[in-house]
């Protein structure tokens, strides 16, 4: 289902993201509760990834049990983790050599 | 993302609200350490570092409680509307419809996500295909649809 994305969808926070990139990880885990569109919305939602970009990092969660869904500094990714709480998804934070 | 209009039936705007007044109880009475329903609600945002888990959770699960309880409070509201109108138009056996701003959109979704963590918790749901014949699996079954139409009207933009 991802084999129409189109090179100029890739989202442009990628870029941002990889600038501010630190030490630490955001990662949200596999459950058996929370719907794939439910985790698809909330990935668009909060960090205003694109489309494309939520529905292959639902996939990466759904399939490897876990997925990074943001990386920099270590207090943004509490919030990050915090906010996900809020959603009912079940995330951690860790140091990104971890 | 803006809003969302849906479509319920009285019936069951009702059933939601139990389930939400039976939510904001166990959400007052929080011993998150003893219920392992609350617990899903609160998981630990570090998953080797005991202490760095027990400071985030002294620093934000309060917080976080609250924001639920508000969530429940501001879905709640939004149904006693359908009740009402319902009654009006005389009819319990038409949808309702419903429209939500951004922020009850968001109310409703974390809500409904919420009700489905504490009822798989009580159901002990360990997988997707975990089903048997206890009826609160309907109640499960029928939050995920009311769930599923919400996401799908929101993103339809």
């Amino acid at each position: 289902m991802m084999s129409t994305l189109p090179l100029e969808h890739v989202d442009e926070r990628l870029d941002e993201a990889a600038e501010i990139a630190g030490p630490w990880q955001t990662v949200v885990w596999n459950d058996p509760v929370n719907l794939m569109s439910y985790v698809t919305h909330v990935f668009r939602e909060y960090f205003g990834y694109s489309r494309e970009r939520a529905h292959a990092l639902m996939l990466a969660v759904h399939h490897d049990g876990h997925a990074v869904v943001a990386e920099g500094a270590r207090e943004q990714m509490e919030l990050h983790a915090q906010a996900m709480h809020d959603y009912g998804l079940w995330a951690t934070v860790r140091a990104a050599t971890s | 993302m803006s809003g969302a209009a849906i479509g319920l039936l009285p019936i069951e705007a009702a059933q939601l609200a139990e389930l939400i007044t039976q939510f904001i109880e166990l959400l007052a009475d929080a011993d998150t350490r003893a219920d392992p329903a609350l617990a899903r609600l609160v998981p630990d945002a570090y998953r080797d570092d005991p202490a760095a888990a027990r400071e985030f959770r002294r620093l934000t699960e309060a917080d976080l409680l609250g924001r639920r309880v508000a969530d429940a409070q501001a879905m709640r509201e939004s149904l006693a509307s359908v009740a009402s109108r319902a009654t009006d138009a005389g009819s319990s056996r038409r949808p309702v419809r419903l429209e939500l701003d951004a922020a009850q959109s968001g109310a409703w979704m974390r809500t409904l996500a919420a009700l489905r963590l504490v009822l798989a918790s009580r159901l002990g749901i360990d997988d997707e295909d975990d089903h048997d014949d206890d009826p609160r699996f309907g109640v499960y079954d029928w939050l995920g649809y009311r769930l599923e139409l919400l996401v799908q009207a929101l993103d339809r933009d």
